[in-house]
């Protein structure tokens, strides 16, 4: 009987997606129905899998080429193991509190069927990354969440900022999955399958194989994937222009799902990456995490601060991934994507209802004083962010605690960069926190807000409960069995656990909870009570450098104007002047030429004809004559 | 009377019954071209799904011999190769006589060229003798010219209609040149294609006459495709062209070229190939970049999707230079997406021509808030056109990209960056200007398709790339056999995958 | 002085020559024609004058039926020049280049 329920979980969402387009996409109430349900139902039977512990493939053949000795083979399968289990449940766990919240947030918008077959499209996508079987089936679904991100990012496509940012995203997204199809492909030509069950076996079988230079070169472009789609630094751009979709689909796909499909790609084949890719990832993520949290204190919009968070943290799980060795344990990247995704959609959601309290106004600096008018919003959002900074008991805290104990057993440089950035977290996300939800207010728009409906605060509530509590659900040893190195005995009791990780790796545990107290107390300092951001005034420059993030966009601008579009502008000369112009143009000219010069003889004078004709007949006769 | 036989007589009979009909029962004409364009496709669809894929002969042969002294012969058939080309060809031809509601003028004509170049499609597509395989092709070809030159649009018009006519008269007298001596080096008595195969199969031709014979096929079939840099016919050729005949010549007609390759310059000249594709390959850059480099800059949403459509050939040229069974096999599946997506494109494009009287695009944007339906059909038509999984499209590049890498991982790089950047940025600012932003105000009368039968070609050509981008099994199966074949002539070996490279220490 | 055969075609030639130079240097029409019209009375010329020494009577009989063409060449031509002239007051070549690109 749970041999349908794989195939359930992955196509109810396409289903829905499909019946929403074709006949309800007029009808509000019909389509979240089908599009609500279809992920409530995936979630339910992701429980009921993961509740019977249902392990192993099942596949069917998609194409299939053979000359009788080599074959290329492609499926389209379902693997169930520790990681995809737990994606799943996250997938649609998450996804069914934000689609009930969409519900609520979207009402009045005249698109809804378009807005929830897009969404159902993208947890489809989604589920299928988490279910692949092999390469080319995770690019399959890898492509189609870039283009459900493209539709949801510009779902107001009649603003030009919402359509811009839709484009840039999936063409940012485009150059990693560039370099992830070349890995693709690369790993295909030299071990001659695709599949991660045999690739995987392949490696166990020869341990050499992981140190070939060649498939060294596939790690590092399947990552080139990875970057796009997580969005790590230099492919970073597109995440915060994505915040010009509705905030629900923030909360979904570019904070707790689709942005960690990289991570989870780069957990699934963890076992082929070699140690300079490792190393490379773990640099990557580690520049990003910093790069991302400085820009994050220099932002006003509230959407954008998360998004700069969000990117930060999944530097910090990439950074982790890279952390973990050749054949080691990256499951506290996915303990970190996992706890990540509950309080980072909370918080968006939290952001959410503030936006819609206060009419779409996104700029903290006109909120303020908003704890007391919009308590529940309030409190889920304060859960959120204790999680985020990483303060125990908060679900956070375990998670940022593994991956700093990680990053403190393997490289110092790269710890010390984790703990300012937990720092830097906290401090930016006070400084949203005093300037948004308490202090003075800073408009008129405060004055008439007031607390969400149910729709939307149940949601909330929901997602609170996982992001206070899952560090306690013991997600991280499930996540270790999958990766099959014996994590030490788990601590029973609420208390034991609490404590283990300072008995563990005081060092880390110590650390992260200094930059915490550190950071707090440097955004109580600046922000408490305060009506204007005082730190431009004291850096300067490099305030606008934050706020402007580091110019990567214009730099990106200049480097795409410099190259490929001043290419497009060479060939279309090429082709107009040269080759439709001169070689095209020019043969016929000059074969019109000829004809013109001919011409000249024709005068159209029947008397220099005559006069022709017996000069002619004169050279004939002499001819005739002389010979 | 076979099915192949009836399914290409359907349309000259129509052709014959509308000549007969006097010229004031318009609707008539179109009622007649629907119908027996039906048929067509209703019979392709039996033959299609009724092919027994796997099985390496020819199937559904029919053989009636007619010049015995010359032994040319009306000799139908399909096998792996032409069956889908087939099935497309009659799927095209029936949405664009569907699409033809926009000709208000002189009907009789252009339903009558209509279906004679539809006739001539089919039957060069499913003739297995050479003199009936070129005989239909410039057969369907004529119309072409006349339909352009008489119904065409813009001020360009005829200088499109004479670089057009004179390009591809050029690329068929080229391919004549190369049949003819083909004929001649191979020392054949027959135009059966089958038989000269096997002929030359056990008395191969000189190398020396190959290595001359295969680069003017090359090339003439080429010119036929569009091959850089003899391609600039094309964009210009289909913005000027009526809508149905863009639809039934990009997406079908010009496939005969690629086609005519795979089925006789290559078995027949497996030395020739050798030489020469390798110069394919790199020809094939020049489609797929530097074209999708020129759509980059195109202002006319008509040129840009010529444009395009130019790029997208540089993939099948790729899979056909590639000669492994993988490459191949993509080639063939990327003919019958691109069909179906060239002719879905230039319907879309048509219609907003209709409604808008222009397709440049810096004057459009938001439409798709006024074409709920054509401007979704837009958008999918590109994201097809940039290689989306769940299109056919896709299944067939990444076969390209998979059978090319062994023996041109270079190109490959580059086909990638085309494939996915270059095309998605072309098509994604198609979108971005055509559909998105706001609604500038003079389009605000700008309606929708109305009914199922207007919507009904777009339905069928976008359910056409679909269905095969979901299930290309549907396809592969079927071409396998014969792309085997194909690349094990030209290769001589029976390993045909070009799979595994050695790992270096 | 004996006449012979060379004598008659003396003149025919030169009366030929004529009516060439005629057709290729004069302007107006009329005069053109009626050069034409020497050119073919030199060819009638020889053509009898061959009759002659050649008792043969073939040559006359051509001559015949060259005479009764020019009579209806000249009516028709006569008449096209005249219709030209009504239109357009002139009969001189270099005015009548309507047709010419």
């Amino acid at each position: 009987m749970t041999g349908i329920f794989p195939w359930l979980i992955l196509f109810l969402p396409l289903l829905a997606a499909a019946g929403i387009t074709l006949f309800a996409l007029d009808h509000r109430a019909v389509s979240a129905r089908l599009s609500i349900g279809a992920v409530v139902i995936s979630f339910a039977l992701s429980v009921a899998l993961f509740v019977h512990g249902t392990r192993g493939e099942t596949r069917f053949n998609w194409i299939s080429l053979s000359d009788g000795a080599a074959s290329w083979i492609v499926d389209i399968g379902l693997r169930l193991d520790p990681l995809s289990l737990m994606m799943l449940l996250v997938v649609t766990g998450v996804g069914s509190a934000i689609h009930i919240y969409s519900y609520g947030y979207m009402h009045d918008d005249p698109g809804v069927g378009r807005y929830f077959a897009g969404l159902s499209l993208f947890t489809f996508s989604m589920l299928g990354i988490v279910l692949a079987t092999n390469f080319l089936m995770l690019f399959i679904f890898w492509e189609l969440v870039g283009v459900s991100s493209w539709l949801l990012i510009g779902f107001w496509f009649e603003r030009p900022a919402a359509a811009d940012a839709a484009k840039k995203a999936f063409l940012t997204n485009r150059v990693g999955d560039f370099g992830f199809l070349l890995g693709i492909i690369l790993v295909w030509a030299v071990l001659g399958t695709m599949d991660f069950g045999q690739l995987q076996k392949m490696m166990a079988a020869n341990p050499a194989l992981i140190g070939n230079s060649t498939i060294g070169i596939a790690g590092f472009l399947i990552f080139c994937g990875a970057a796009g789609k997580s969005a790590q630094f230099p492919l970073h751009v597109w995440l915060p222009d994505a915040m010009e979709g509705p905030t629900p689909v923030s909360a979904l796909i570019h904070a707790a799902t689709m942005v960690a499909a990289g991570v989870y790609m780069l957990c699934r084949v963890h076992f082929m990456l070699a140690a300079d890719a490792l190393e490379f990832i773990a640099w990557i993520g580690g520049i990003t995490a910093l790069l991302a949290a400085l820009m994050a204190i220099q932002q006003n919009d509230i959407k954008r601060i998360l998004a700069y968070s969000t990117l930060s943290q999944l530097g910090y799980m990439v950074m982790t991934v890279g952390l973990s060795g050749v054949g080691g344990n990256p499951s506290a990247a996915m303990f970190h994507l996992t706890t990540h995704a509950f309080f980072k959609a909370l918080l968006f959601l939290g952001a959410g209802s503030v936006i819609l309290a206060l009419h779409h106004e996104q700029d903290i600096w006109k909120m303020g004083g908003l704890s007391k008018k919009m308590p529940v919003t309030f409190w889920t959002f304060m859960i959120a962010t204790l999680a985020l900074c990483g303060v125990p008991p908060f679900s956070g805290f375990f998670s940022k605690d593994e991956i700093l104990a990680t990053a403190q057993r393997t490289s110092p440089a790269l710890f010390a960069l984790g703990v300012a950035v937990a720092g830097l977290t906290t401090f930016y996300m006070f400084r949203l926190i005093f300037v948004a939800f308490t202090g003075p207010v800073k408009s008129q728009l405060p004055d008439h807000a007031h607390e969400s409906p149910a729709v939307i605060t149940l949601p909330l509530v929901a997602l609170a409960v996982p992001s206070l509590l899952a560090g306690f659900w013991g997600i991280d040893r499930f996540y270790a069995s999958q990766f099959g190195t014996g994590e030490a005995e788990a601590a029973t009791g609420w208390v034991a656990q609490l404590t283990a990780p300072f008995a563990h790796a005081p060092g880390a545990a110590f650390g992260g909870l200094a930059a915490v107290v550190i950071g707090f107390l440097a955004a109580f300092a600046l922000y408490w009570n305060k009506v204007q951001d005082p730190l431009p005034a004291m850096l300067g420059v490099v305030a606008r450098w934050l706020r402007d993030r580091f110019y990567f966009d214009e730099l990106y601008a200049k480097l795409i104007a410099a190259t490929q579009d001043a290419l497009a502008t060479l060939a279309d000369f090429v082709d107009r002047w040269l080759i439709a112009g001169l070689f095209v143009k020019g043969t016929h000219g000059s074969v019109e030429l000829t004809g013109r010069l001919l011409r000249l003889v024709q005068t159209g004078n029947l008397q220099t004809y005559s006069l022709m004709f017996v000069a002619g007949v004169a050279v004939l006769l002499l001819f005739m004559l002389i010979r | 009377m076979g099915l192949l036989s009836f399914l290409i007589l359907c349309p000259f009979a129509g052709a014959v019954l509308i000549a007969l009909t006097p010229r004031s029962f318009n609707v008539l004409f179109r009622l007649i071209a629907l119908l027996t364009t039906f048929l067509s496709f209703a019979a392709a669809t039996w033959v299609f799904f009724a092919f027994h894929p796997g099985a390496t002969h020819v199937q559904f042969e029919e053989f009636c011999p007619w010049v015995g002294a010359l032994r040319i012969g009306w000799h139908l058939g399909v096998d792996g190769l032409n069956v889908a080309l087939v099935f497309m060809a009659a799927l095209v031809a029936f949405a664009a006589a569907c699409c033809s509601w926009e000709i208000k003028e002189r009907q009789k004509e252009f339903y009558l060229l209509l279906l004679v170049m539809t006739g001539g499609i089919l039957g060069a597509f499913a003739s297995l003798d050479l003199f009936f395989f070129y005989f239909f092709h410039e057969l369907a070809l004529v119309p072409t010219f006349i339909m352009i030159g008489v119904w065409g649009r813009g001020e360009n018009r005829n200088y499109a209609t004479f670089k057009m006519t004179i390009y591809l008269s050029l690329g068929a007298l080229i391919a004549l040149i190369g049949l003819i001596a083909l004929y001649v080096a191979a020392g054949a008595r027959t135009f059966d294609i089958p038989e000269l195969t096997r002929d030359v199969a056990a008395r191969p031709i000189a190398a020396s006459a190959q290595h001359w014979i295969f680069p003017l096929l090359m090339f003439g079939f080429g010119i036929l495709v569009s091959l850089w840099p003899f391609h600039t016919w094309a964009p210009l050729g289909y913005g000027a062209a009526p809508t149905p005949t863009a639809m039934l010549h990009a997406g079908v007609l010009k496939k005969f070229g690629l086609y005519g390759l795979l089925r006789i310059a290559l078995p027949l000249l497996p030395e020739g190939a050798q030489r020469w594709l390798p110069v394919l390959a790199l020809l094939c850059l020049g489609n797929l970049l530097y074209c999708g480099l020129v759509a980059i800059r195109q202002k006319n949403l008509n040129l840009l999707i010529g444009n395009s459509s130019v790029a997208h050939m540089g993939f099948v040229f790729l899979g056909i230079a590639s000669l492994s069974l993988v490459g191949v096999t993509g080639a063939v599946v990327v003919m019958v997406a691109h069909g179906l997506l060239a002719a879905l494109a230039f319907a879309l494009s048509g219609y907003l021509q209709n409604q808008l009287g222009t397709l440049e695009m810096e004057q459009m944007g938001g439409l798709l808030r006024k074409l709920p339906f054509v401007g979704t059909l837009l958008a999918l038509a590109m994201f097809a056109g940039c290689g989306l999984p769940g299109f056919a499209n896709f299944a067939g590049e990444v076969m390209v990209l998979f059978g090319a890498w062994g023996g041109h991982t270079t190109v490959v790089v580059l086909a990638a960056w085309a494939a996915l950047i270059v095309g998605a940025v072309y098509m994604l600012r198609a979108i971005r200007t055509v559909l998105h932003g706001p609604l500038p105000e003079k389009w605000s009368g700008v309606a929708d398709a109305p009914h199922a039968w207007r919507k009904l070609p777009f339905a069928l050509l976008l359910a056409g790339l679909l269905l095969f981008g979901c299930v290309p099994r549907l396809l592969t199966d079927r071409i396998q056999p014969a792309a085997l074949t194909v690349v094990r002539a030209v290769n001589g070996t029976p390993a045909a995958l070009m799979a595994t490279t050695q790992l270096p220490r | 002085m004996n006449v012979g055969l060379e004598h008659y075609l003396v003149v025919s030639a030169l009366l030929f020559a004529l009516g060439l130079l005629g057709v290729i240097v004069r302007r107006n029409l009329l005069v053109i024609y009626m050069s034409l019209e020497l050119m073919l009375n030199a060819a009638n010329l020889a053509l009898v004058a061959f009759s002659r020494f050649n008792h043969n009577l073939d040559g006359q009989v051509m001559v015949f039926f060259i005479i009764t063409v020019a009579a209806a060449e000249v009516a028709v031509g006569l008449a096209l020049i005249v219709a030209l002239y009504r239109k357009r007051e002139t009969a001189h070549v270099e005015d009548l280049t309507t047709m010419k690109f």
